[in-house]
């Protein structure tokens, strides 16, 4: 048998250097390297460890050499992150210097200067590595024709982390861009194993659509931190086991420690620095530090400098970390994949198991992460939806459009709708969306003469920029992520990192909080800038920071309610876990995994009502509110109501006696818009709609205007258009947004269609032990912002005036 | 409607959550920065607002002057935003203008915004007198006391470990500052220093704007 003909990679021009490092070639190499090579688009499934970017490099290498110092663009290679996309620059050094290939790459981000940039322009490498928005701004540039017409290949890295998201329609339109540019291009995706394949297959590939897929054999060896401690009840600090977790960091060489929340990261770093009596190099990353901060941890970390990180999913992805032994997770999993992400950042090897600990905050969190363990040696990841592509990146992508020079509307259009996430864009949406771009698309024409871009006399369906002055602002306004109004913080004159405003605006002078570490008092704030000193305080604050709370997959909630039920297992558990669920058993009962347990009881003169929905927050908090409408129909009184990933609780004045009736699809199709109108959900979402379009233009540093002017500006907006022109895109488009991510709509239409059958109605005297958890997470006002505002007022009013001058009827 | 009493100067002022200031005694309404046509401006430099703020605007007014009726309207400065901004405003709001015309007599006190702008039937000032009180855009040295507009006050309130920011009518002894009238208008904290520098820190009466009454701190 000749060798060669089995692995044809053997006779590539990359095999000298993989036999110099005594490496062979995995067989998902050899098989993605026979598919590209004879005309397939290709998703690639492997672990990491297993050669995943040089997968992706085979057939570009192989073809520049054999194309013999190719001019121009050849290959486009897109990374999520910044960081890696310099990553990949170092990794692809090694073997084209070594085996010294006539081969040029350079990498396109943020960071690169304008200098360069312009010399990439005018003399472009064979590889260029870059970022989603990197992409689209080489789009809208008069001369991406030129720049693309000759590209083959284009690499999208961790795909997994593109399906789901605004950077996934923008990236996916602007994939279907070059390839008009290039109608020979062939695409190549890089993902982390996935549940759901065939999706993003669907999602990238085009031509002879093909996956290829590695399975790591070696399972990750993960356990949860045995306690001597008693669980706690409630909460998400893990207070309870500081002692034990620092004695599992002194065991290993170097430790992540993961947890959910910046305010976490913070917290529980603070508390390892009040215990580390060793004096372990203990460090803090998390999203909002200064980026140098960041990079010193990051650097640190890689050559294994410190002792032990404590990490947000800020950590998750990026740079190889090869020396990490361990990885402690703090407070629930929340999902496989993100699990599985976490645990893989130890161990880079592919044949030994990645190690990690699970430390649970409270009860629920120990069957959570019980059910996750499980979940993973079974190999059950969570399936990733695909998103429907959203409006505004749509509206961006317009502007981009013209930004590169006059385009025909049709042509347009059926390039967009060949992108997967588009294919279901309506021409009549699309042609608002140009409308959007031309003058705000509103039905009152005031802004004839003022327009951005016009239709040609000669064909209407030509459109032209009318000013090249707007590509600027289209460049400032580039990419789908929008930040929280941020505040930047001074400590001296060194920038410690971006604390949100709406924290800041909560303290003052004096007040201290933690922050990168570090305890801090409160100065003054000044242009935008928090000036703060080192405070020797020990109480202090802990910032808050509003986004990045995910909810419990359906996968692992299905799991948990699987677990829950299995009474066999609960011997196994800690004493105090057993306790607690035979006492629930006892006193109300334990839902089988199909069951909706609802358990009603009086206390402290109200009256409550707890739902296991296991739905996750997002589904129990928009349950919650129209709960609260559904008891107001029946004139149950309530009083509000608190959520949870596994439940929710309502408390009322009167007992509520029709939870059957209330509890159904109806509740969802009759309170749903109030609802959305009432909280600020989708008048928060149009901010990011109204930016992300280009209609309003992104805050960024030096600008005068501070975060919440933004905000400010675009809640008039949306005001202002909701009275007069409800069926405006763009609210179509924040509404959309709003079913998609902020309520898990999906989800919650889901429980609702079955639950009202499945039902189980416990009435008890008193609280029940699985109660417990969710009725300690009562202390917060449960109200919407309009009528906190009023609250507020009046309250204060109240207090301090007392005095009957005011009010009188006209 | 609900009002807020407030006392300034001796008299006796109702505050409105529609933020117009009514003086009773001489039927008079005063509103100050409504800011018409300030989307077309904007649009102008391609940020387009929804065009409707000149409409609501306009409307705002017409149904004060309908239920109050007062004899006098005072507009204490930019009653406009730009000098394109009466292409926002269309035939019908003139002839709806002049019908208000007839029974109320429009005062327009000219601001920095609208200092050079003409629209037939409005009378003209830089600031305008009536007893001790001055109507003026930005306050002046004067011993009167001072009604103005031109800040945009708001007021941060931090309470219960909530903070919020309200629009508010805010006067001292001697000056008096209206809210914006506008729609699309922001607002400054009667704390920077651009307020504190006229009104000063300290004995400060404010009454927030709530959504359908003013309060008063």
């Amino acid at each position: 048998m000749n060798i060669n003909k089995s692995n044809p990679l053997l006779l590539h021009p990359l095999n000298k250097w993989m036999k110099k490092k005594k490496w062979s070639w995995f067989p998902h190499q050899i098989e993605t390297f026979h598919h590209v090579r004879t005309g397939s688009d290709v998703v690639v499934f492997a672990p990491t460890g297993a050669g995943k970017t040089l997968t992706g490099f085979i057939n570009p290498i192989d073809d520049l050499i054999k194309l013999k110092k190719f001019k121009g663009l050849h290959t486009l290679y897109i990374s999520p992150l910044k960081s890696l996309a310099n990553d990949i620059v170092r990794n692809l050094e090694k073997p084209i210097k070594e085996l010294d290939l006539n081969i040029s790459f350079q990498v396109r981000t943020g960071d690169t200067t304008p200098y360069k940039k312009q010399k990439q322009k005018q003399k472009p490498p064979n590889i260029l590595i870059t970022t989603p928005e990197s992409l689209a701004l080489l789009n809208s540039y008069e001369n991406a024709k030129v720049f693309f017409h000759n590209l083959k290949y284009i690499i999208i890295d961790e795909i997994h982390t593109f399906l789901d998201n605004k950077r996934a329609d923008l990236l996916s339109l602007n994939i279907e861009r070059v390839q008009t540019f290039s109608p020979n291009l062939q695409r190549i995706g890089l993902s982390a194993t996935l549940k759901n394949k065939q999706d993003a297959k669907k999602w990238l590939c085009r031509k002879k659509p093909k996956i290829v897929s590695y399975e790591n054999s070696v399972l990750p060896k993960i356990k949860i931190l045995e306690s001597k401690e008693r669980i706690p009840w409630s909460g998400h600090m893990a207070t309870y086991s500081i002692n034990e977790i620092y004695k599992e960091i002194m065991k290993s060489k170097l430790t992540i420690i993961f947890v959910n929340t910046r305010a976490q990261a913070e917290y529980m770093f603070k508390n390892l620095w009040l215990i580390n009596k060793k004096k372990l190099k203990i460090a803090v990353h998390h999203g909002s530090l200064e980026k140098n901060l960041r990079l010193k941890v990051e650097n640190n970390l890689s050559k294994g400098l410190v002792d032990c990180v404590v990490a947000t999913s800020s950590l998750e992805l990026g740079l190889d970390y090869g020396d990490v032994e361990k990885i402690i997770q703090v407070g629930a999993p929340k999902g496989i994949n993100r699990l599985l992400q976490r645990v893989g950042r130890s161990n880079h090897n592919l044949n030994t198991p990645s190690k990690a600990i699970l430390v649970p905050t409270n009860r629920f969190e120990f069957i959570e992460a019980k059910a996750a363990i499980e979940e993973i040696q079974k190999n059950n990841l969570d399936k990733i939806d695909l998103k429907e592509g959203s409006f505004d990146v749509v509206a961006q992508h317009i502007f981009a459009t013209a930004c590169a020079g006059q385009f025909d509307i049709n042509d347009l259009y059926k390039e967009i709708i060949k992108a997967y996430p588009y294919k279901k864009l309506k021409l009549n949406d699309f042609k608002q969306l140009i409308n959007l771009i031309q003058d705000g698309g509103y039905v009152l024409k005031n802004y004839d003469q003022f327009k951005r871009i016009f239709q040609l006399r000669e064909n209407k369906n030509i459109y032209k920029l009318v000013n090249r002055r707007e590509t600027r602002k289209y460049r400032m306004n580039v990419g789908t992520i929008i930040e929280n109004p941020m505040l930047k913080i001074k400590l001296g004159t060194k920038t410690l990192g971006n604390i949100e405003e709406v924290f800041i605006q909560n303290l003052s002078q004096g007040d201290s909080f933690i922050f990168a570490g570090q305890v801090l008092e409160f100065q003054s704030m000044k242009n935008n800038l928090v000036q703060v000193k080192r405070s020797k305080s020990v109480f202090s604050k802990i910032p808050s920071y509003s986004g990045g709370r995910m909810p419990l997959s359906t996968n692992l909630a299905n799991s948990v309610r699987a677990l829950l039920a299995k009474s066999n297992m609960w011997d196994s558990y800690p004493e105090q876990i057993t306790e607690w669920l035979k006492r629930q058993k006892n006193i109300s009962k334990i839902p089988k995994k199909d069951e909706y347990l609802v358990e009603q009881f009086p206390r402290k003169k109200n009256f409550y009502t707890v739902i296991y929905t296991f739905a996750g927050w997002h589904a129990n908090q928009t349950l919650g509110f129209l709960l609260l409408r559904g008891f107001k129909e029946f004139n149950y009184k309530p009083l509000g109501f608190v959520a949870n990933d596994y439940a929710i609780v309502l408390w009322s004045l009167k007992e509520v006696k029709e939870i059957k009736t209330i509890l159904n699809l109806g509740l969802l199709d009759k309170h749903l818009d109030n609802y959305l109108e009432e909280t600020s959900i989708v008048k928060r979402l149009f901010r990011d709609n109204a930016i992300i379009s280009c209609l309003i233009e992104r805050r960024l540093p030096g600008m005068e205007k501070t975060g919440k002017q933004v905000l400010f500006s675009s809640d008039l907006i949306y005001t202002v258009l909701k009275k007069n022109e409800p069926d405006h895109i763009l609210l179509k488009s924040s509404y959309e947004d709003a079913k998609k991510n902020m309520i898990d709509y999906d989800r919650l239409r889901e429980i609702l269609k079955k639950i009202d059958k499945k039902i189980i109605l416990k009435k008890l005297t008193s609280i029940s032990p699985l109660a417990v958890p969710i009725i300690l997470e009562i202390n917060r006002e449960n109200l919407s912002k309009k009528e906190t505002d009023e609250y507020i007022l009046e309250d204060l009013e109240n207090e301090i005036l007392k005095e009957a001058n005011v009010l009188s009827i006209n | 409607m609900y009002y807020q009493l407030i006392n300034f100067g001796n008299e006796e002022f109702h505050a409105y959550p529609n933020k117009s200031l009514y003086w009773k005694r001489l039927n008079t309404l005063i509103v100050s920065d409504l800011h018409i046509g300030k989307s077309i401006s904007y649009a102008k430099n391609k940020q387009f607002l929804p065009p409707y703020d000149t409409k609501e605007i306009l409307n705002k007014i017409f149904v004060s002057l309908d239920k109050i009726k007062p004899s006098n309207l005072i507009i204490v400065g930019d009653l406009l935003h730009d000098v394109f901004s009466t292409l926002s405003i269309k035939d019908q709001d003139y002839k709806n203008l002049s019908q208000y015309m007839k029974n109320t007599d429009f005062t327009w006190i000219k601001g920095n915004h609208d200092k050079n702008i003409q629209i037939e039937g409005f009378k003209n000032f830089t600031n305008y007198k009536i007893e001790k009180f001055l109507f003026t855009h930005i306050p002046i040295e004067t011993s009167l006391f001072q009604i103005c507009g031109h800040y945009h006050p708001k007021v941060k309130i931090s309470h219960r470990g909530k903070t919020i920011l309200k629009t508010c009518f805010v006067h001292n002894e001697k000056i008096f500052i209206l809210p914006s009238f506008g729609i699309l208008t922001g607002g400054l904290d009667i704390h920077s220093t651009q307020i504190s520098d006229v009104l000063g820190k300290n004995n400060l009466s404010i009454y927030p704007v709530g959504q359908d009454k003013v309060y008063k701190l």
